[in-house]
């Protein structure tokens, strides 16, 4: 159902959503939902719903192919990305386990968060995330970021910094070089499910450097994650990736009164 | 590990050692009052938090959570499809074809007659379960443990009532019915047998169903309100309840006909216990899912289905008892007193040593079993009004 962004926004300057082009959506997070679990966390993102629960460190199953002694040098991270049925508008119908998108997350994920954290604290351990989508509305994985982010510093696994995703596009199909004089597309900030289907977006994960000395800058960010499955000319990728960083740097501020706040209660 | 899972269709069984099973298995049977490990009686069930219509995606939807940090998710999606007539049409006539030949009335025949009969396979039930593939013995098994009492409860006709059950309530008109997607999602791992906890939150997620509001009539192509505040529930309410708010209590006031609840039961000697938890599991003698519904015409409650589950004491290692340990082999204790419970092959029972279940369950203990869930005033009810008081919709 292409519900034509690209007609509709040059005309009225406002998205399907009626977001300006530098709008989040509403985001709403938890940490701590779930006791059983070391870490848990609750994050919307507009009509995206993702709750995550970490496990560990912990020793690792005997029983699976790395046979316990992996991760000599560090913990192994271990990502288990499940979309639930009902997630999307229709019904989708899985053949046996799990289907391409959410395998493709949790890879992106699991390498992500292996060279994120602080795995050689724990060596010869497991640290497995499960990441359940309960409503899938467009930018998933910067949202999967997020949530697993917050479960694990739920967890207290220790991280250099936390890591933020965004997604970012245009509001056009972007496929000819840019003209400087004659601009008229607009890159767009957290793109929801129609606007993903429909334009060019990627997405970034950025996170905070390790401060080394007192002068450093507390802004100075690193991109940490960067994916894009669309086609795009190559001279828009620079604007949509400054958008998509200032969006994380947005994220980073909500995601960190989430922690704080949940830790004063 | 994958061998391990599909031996035990329990739970996984817990590492305990036969020292332990054997004083759970002692203080659970003190006959008459049951001693268990979290202290509960023995008809109590665990403290949960419930909480329905939470996906505005869907068209119903819930939340179970217990005490011990297990939670469910459910959703139920509902989608149009076309009837596939043909099939139909020539079961029905092969059906009657059979019921003539061999002269007797098939029972189901009068379930299937005319246009209000449903299919069981429009409602389909998946379990997502962490660290389990969807075609694991486990989930597919209570998947299917869970829609057959669901399918097959056919509630009495009367006013408001649903004629022919759920699979009645599916059918739209002769050539288009409902399908339901039933996507159960455990978040947590299965820390207990998880049936309880699924059955309640899936009985939440239908109470809170809602299908669209036809406005085509009779046999046209299905034309529906877009209005969704018009939307009908999928079990019917009684309209009266916002004028009558002093209900009996007791009675099942809001909802004439509920979905069906599968509660597990677990019986250690003589004693029986509701709602076990993972430790009592593995030291019962029998594990039953016992699945009632509420009779619209009796106004009681109404067994559906029992089945067995394997449990998985058979699995255990059984204890050593002294006089037969080498490491204790002629110190001074005292003998133990054992009695010989199989003359033919010299199994002996000694107190305190723990002896893996063999063997069945009595008769009458099914029975008292059965009668704790049915009778008036019994765990049944008890469940049921409880889920009432869950704020719906």
């Amino acid at each position: 159902m292409p519900l034509d962004t690209s007609t509709t926004y040059p005309l009225t300057k406002l998205r399907l959503d009626g977001r300006r082009w530098n709008e989040l959506r509403l985001i709403q997070a938890q940490i701590s939902t779930n006791p059983a679990s070391s870490g848990s966390s609750y994050l919307a993102m507009g009509n995206t719903t993702i709750l995550c629960s970490v496990h560990g460190p912990a020793e690792g199953r005997r029983g699976d192919a790395t046979g316990g002694s992996a991760g000599g040098s560090g913990a192994v991270v271990e990502v288990d990305v499940n979309i639930a049925g009902f997630a999307s508008v229709d019904r989708k119908r899985r053949a046996g386990g799990s289907d391409r998108q959410s395998g493709r997350i949790a890879s992106t994920l699991r390498s992500a968060f292996q060279s994120h954290l602080h795995t050689y604290l724990y060596p010869h351990s497991t640290i497995s995330i499960h990441v359940s989508v309960l409503s899938a509305d467009g930018s998933l994985l910067a949202a999967a970021v997020n949530a697993c982010t917050l479960a694990l510093v739920d967890a207290g696994i220790p991280m250099p910094g936390l890591l933020c995703g965004c997604t970012s596009g245009m509001s056009g199909s972007a496929s000819t070089p840019r003209d400087p004089l004659n601009d008229f597309l607009d890159p767009l900030l957290d793109v929801s499910l129609p606007e993903e289907q429909e334009l060019p977006f990627l997405t970034v994960a950025t996170t905070t450097s390790i401060p080394t000395g007192a002068d450093e800058d507390d802004d100075d960010m690193k991109v940490a994650m960067l994916t894009m499955d669309s086609k795009v000319h190559h001279t828009y990728i620079e604007t949509m990736l400054a958008v998509g960083v200032d969006g994380c740097k947005q994220i980073r501020e909500i995601l960190d009164g989430v922690i704080k706040g949940s830790s004063r209660r | 590990m994958a061998a391990q899972r599909q031996a035990s269709s329990a739970s996984q069984t817990p590492h305990i050692s036969p020292a332990e099973l054997s004083y759970i298995y002692t203080s659970l049977s003190l006959p008459g009052a049951p001693i268990r490990p979290d202290g509960r009686s023995a008809t109590q069930f665990r403290p949960l938090s419930a909480e329905t219509d939470i996906l505005p995606g869907t068209n119903g939807s819930a939340r179970v959570g217990f005490a011990d940090g297990t939670q469910a998710i459910v959703g139920v999606k509902a989608e149009v499809e076309r009837t596939a007539l043909g099939i139909e049409a020539l079961t029905q006539a092969e059906q009657e074809e059979y019921a003539a030949e061999t002269g007797g009335n098939s029972k189901s025949d009068g379930v299937k007659q005319g246009s209000s009969s449903g299919q069981g396979s429009w409602v389909q039930m998946a379990i997502e379960i962490p660290g389990f593939r969807d075609d694991d013995a486990l989930p597919v098994f209570l998947a299917e443990m869970m829609r057959e009492p669901l399918v097959e409860s056919v509630a009495g006709g009367g006013e408001g009532g649903m004629v022919g059950g759920l699979k009645g309530r599916l059918v739209i008109n002769r050539r288009w019915h409902w399908r339901l997607y039933i996507d159960v999602l455990l978040l947590s791992q299965p820390l207990s047998y998880p049936l309880p906890l699924l059955s309640l939150t899936t009985h939440l997620a239908l109470l809170s169903t809602k299908l669209p509001k036809l406005k085509s009539k009779g046999e046209e192509d299905p034309f529906f309100d877009d209005d969704w505040d018009a939307a009908e529930y999928l079990y019917p309410r009684a309209k009266s309840t916002s004028t009558k708010p002093s209900s009996i209590p007791g009675s099942i006031s809001v909802h004439k006909v509920r979905p069906p609840v599968t509660l597990l039961v677990v019986s250690v000697a003589e004693n029986v216990i509701f709602d076990p938890s993972r430790e009592e599991i593995a030291v019962a003698d029998a594990v039953l899912a016992i699945s009632v519904t509420h009779d619209t015409d009796s106004g009681r409650l109404k067994l559906l289905s029992i089945r067995t589950i394997d449990p998985p004491s058979r699995l255990t290692q059984p204890g050593v008892p002294n006089s037969e340990n080498v490491a204790t082999l002629g110190s001074t204790a005292a003998a133990e007193e054992s009695v010989i419970i199989n003359p033919s092959t010299g199994e002996e029972e000694v107190p305190g040593v723990w002896r893996p279940r063999r063997g069945g369950v009595k008769r009458a203990t099914i029975a008292k079993m059965v009668k704790m869930v049915l009778e008036k005033g019994g765990v049944g009810e008890e469940v049921l009004e409880g889920l009432e008081g869950v704020e719906v919709g």
